[in-house]
């Protein structure tokens, strides 16, 4: 097999056709690792990634360039009514490149949960066992000593330690990590072992051509099969269509855009799978609280990300469960997600290497009857997906106890004074003051949720009337098409899905490949 | 925006209007020409490099709601030193299209003096409203019942604070050292493939070391 190569649009002249046995789009956590597997069975592949190709060359750890170069919709991508804001990579890489580093193998309880509820078969931790492990040795996966664990993430170690609350260390996909707190900017030493950095050029020595600002706009079906790949080649720095186009031919077609993107493409070429395409999105919705020390806590510096607590996750079967965790502060993103404005909001940012935050991640799509978001279209020409996500009263539940449980641990690990992201901010002076929480309003633009994590859309399964693709991860539909990355879980994880999405596509490569 | 004098639709219409899209709908029921309507901006000088995306009008919203938002004095520097404007412009830039029309749709319905009339009975555009005046109209769309105020509130917050807060200028403001220096290495090689060695570094695997 002759060595591969990555190419950017500009180097991709008009009307290009290319032929190949399997055409992977998307370069995220599905994507690489599916490509990887694919060329070491000595298959030809074509990838394509919408996004830039960018690397540490240009990772100069600001803000400011890195969400456009870096992110969906330049960091703004939210649900229609903007109540949630949705944090997406859109690079090579995918979200690996910008993720915050936390690898977990799926939870067995999630894994019964799918084969019990949602008749997915075959998908076991023992089947998935020896996946997470080559990739965990692949990326040098392992938990984050409790010596170099940064003062933001010390918080929550206290303060659940204080509690009595479960706690426990991250396991973070990094060789030669030099502890600059910047993982969500792009690492400038690779050291963060993204799909950027390691998956991606693995599989490019071993034949995988890369095609980056290469946009997959549409599948087009003949028959019962995808007959074809078309692609607007965008410019770099617009971002819109460069007029070019790519036409590829693969043998077979896997999707790997992630849960928002991969519907999307399905929607656009006609298929969806009798209404169930772009059904049951899961976000790990997201709330935050931020407390004020004496000590500098300085947390956009450091591993970002290497404590968590599980101890809310099962909170019996009415209720959402949640986990908690803290992300990085930088200022941009720091500013715009702090509620707020005025002088207020000003002296609150000064104290900005005072402050730590703490975030609680709502697990989705578990009750009986929760059917989460949905992704959509909108009208020709609009760049945007139409993305919705109804917040229910199980949520609002889930939001008012985790950000009293956040507060609890920020006091206990020492807090001045805590504050939510209600709009305007609501303001705890002591742990007296939790029971204000009670009385808060808890609807939506008037408390700030975020996600990073979005899943499912594609669900799997085998029974067609209730999924989009089957116990192999293929369209029930179609002969030769796949669709490879977080959008096929039924439910969220309960963890951060890196890990969960390499271990099944590199489980399902071995289906990919037998449909050649 | 609608053009000739027509009367504003009842509220019955305005509702269903009100469903249809993020807030074209809303600038379409209220959008009318007259008297309100009509009165002018107070216009920002500005910046030499020029503008991409918004209009002198919209450009002067802009600078008015940040130097709201992040009032400046006690270490922050003021909006007009940042170039908050210049720097919305250039998010704009890159937004997509259809956004980006959305969000100067936004700032003209922000700054309508007919629709200060409407939701609070204030006659004057924003850009106008001394800054006792301008805090309460903002307060007004962040905590308004009507969730498309929300919506339009913070849409606008954000396009501001990342215009502000994206700039290395706010950073002494907020005690932000910038990223630690010595790691960015703006010659590394880009590996490409294609023949070409690829070059060591932590991302190629070495079976037999294992460093973290």
């Amino acid at each position: 097999m002759t060595e591969g190569r990555i190419y950017t649009g500009e180097e991709v002249r008009g009307g290009q056709q290319l032929q190949c046995d399997v055409c992977v789009v998307g370069s995220g956590a599905g994507g690489s690792v599916l490509a990887h597997e694919l060329v070491s069975r000595g298959l030809q592949v074509v990838m394509l990634e919408e996004g830039g190709y960018h690397t540490r060359r240009e990772f100069d750890l600001q803000e400011s360039k890195a969400f456009p170069n870096l992110y969906q919709e330049l960091g703004n991508r939210t649900t229609d009514d903007l109540s949630v804001t949705i944090l997406q990579g859109r690079s090579v890489g995918g979200g690996t490149t910008v993720n915050w580093c936390s690898s977990f193998r799926t939870p067995k309880r999630i894994l019964d949960h799918w084969r019990d509820v949602h008749r997915v078969d075959g998908l076991s931790e023992d089947v998935l066992r020896p996946h997470w492990e080559a990739i965990e040795k692949r990326l040098h996966i392992a938990e984050w000593p409790e010596e170099r664990m940064n003062r933001n993430n010390r918080v929550l170690w206290d303060g659940c330690g204080k509690l009595g609350y479960s706690r426990g260390l991250i396991p973070r996909n990094v060789n030669n990590c030099a502890d600059l707190g910047y993982c969500g900017v792009g690492c400038p030493i690779d050291a963060k072992q993204s799909m950027l950095a390691t998956m991606i050029p693995d599989a490019v020595e071993k034949g995988l051509t890369v095609y980056a600002n290469a946009s997959a706009r549409r599948l087009r079906i003949e028959g019962r099969k995808v007959a074809a790949v078309e692609v607007d080649v965008l410019d770099a720095e617009s971002r819109r269509s460069s007029g070019r186009t790519l036409t590829v031919r693969p043998k077979v077609a896997a999707v790997c855009g992630g849960a928002l993107n991969s519907p999307a493409l399905l929607l656009r070429s006609g298929l969806t799978a009798h209404g169930r395409v772009g059904k049951r999105t899961f976000l790990h919705p997201v709330v935050i609280t931020v407390a004020d020390f004496d000590e500098p806590v300085e947390a956009f510096s450091g591993a970002p990300q290497s404590v968590h607590s599980h101890h809310f996750i099962e909170r019996g079967p009415e209720k959402m469960g949640f986990f908690i965790e803290v992300p990085p502060i930088h200022p941009m993103l720091g500013a715009i997600t702090l509620s707020g404005f005025g002088i207020h909001y000003q002296r609150f940012l000064s104290r900005l290497p005072y402050v730590n935050a703490c975030i609680a991640l709502i697990v989705d799509g578990l009750l009986p009857g929760e059917e989460g978001g949905t992704v959509g279209l909108r009208a020709q020409g609009d760049g945007r997906l139409k993305i919705r996500y109804p917040l229910t009263e199980p949520h609002w539940e889930a939001f008012r106890t985790a950000c009293k449980e956040m507060a609890r641990i920020q006091f206990a690990a020492g807090a001045k004074t805590v504050v939510t992201l209600h709009s305007p901010p609501l303001l705890m002076r002591s742990v007296d003051e939790i029971s204000k929480l009670d009385s808060a309003p808890w609807e939506k633009l008037r408390v700030r949720v975020v996600t990073a994590h979005q899943m499912g859309g594609c669900s799997m399964g085998k029974d067609p009337s209730t999924s989009v693709v089957d116990n192999r991860l293929r369209y029930h539909e179609l002969d030769n098409l796949f669709v490879v990355d977080g959008s096929v879980f039924p439910t969220s994880l309960g963890v951060n899905p890196q890990e969960s999405i390499f271990g099944i596509a590199r489980w399902a490569a071995q289906h990919v490949a037998a449909a050649v | 925006m609608r053009s000739g004098g027509q009367p504003i639709p009842r509220v019955e219409e305005r509702r269903s209007f009100l469903k249809k899209g993020l807030l074209g709908g809303l600038i379409l029921a209220i959008g009318g020409v007259g008297f309100l309507a009509s009165r002018r901006s107070r216009l920002a000088p500005l910046p030499p490099q020029g503008l991409r995306v918004l209009d002198p009008s919209e450009y002067a919203v802009v600078m008015a709601i940040a130097a709201r938002m992040v009032p400046g004095g006690e270490g922050f520097p003021s909006v007009q030193e940042v170039g908050v404007g210049l720097n919305a412009d250039g998010i704009l830039v890159r937004t997509d299209p259809a956004a980006a029309k959305e969000v100067k749709q936004l700032l003209k319905l922000f700054e309508n003096a007919l629709a200060g009339f409407i939701f609070s009975a204030r006659i004057r555009p924003f850009t106008q409203l001394p800054p006792e005046e301008q805090d309460q109209v903002l307060e007004e769309w962040q905590s308004s019942r009507l969730e498309i105020r929300r919506t339009g509130f913070t849409a606008l917050r954000t396009l501001v604070l990342a215009s502000y807060f994206g700039s290395p200028l706010s950073w002494p403001a907020v005690h932000y050292p910038g990223p630690p220096p010595g790691f960015h290495q703006p010659d590394a090689p880009v590996w490409r493939g294609g023949g070409e060695k690829r070059p060591d570094g932590n991302g190629v695997f070495h079976p037999e070391a294992s460093n973290d």
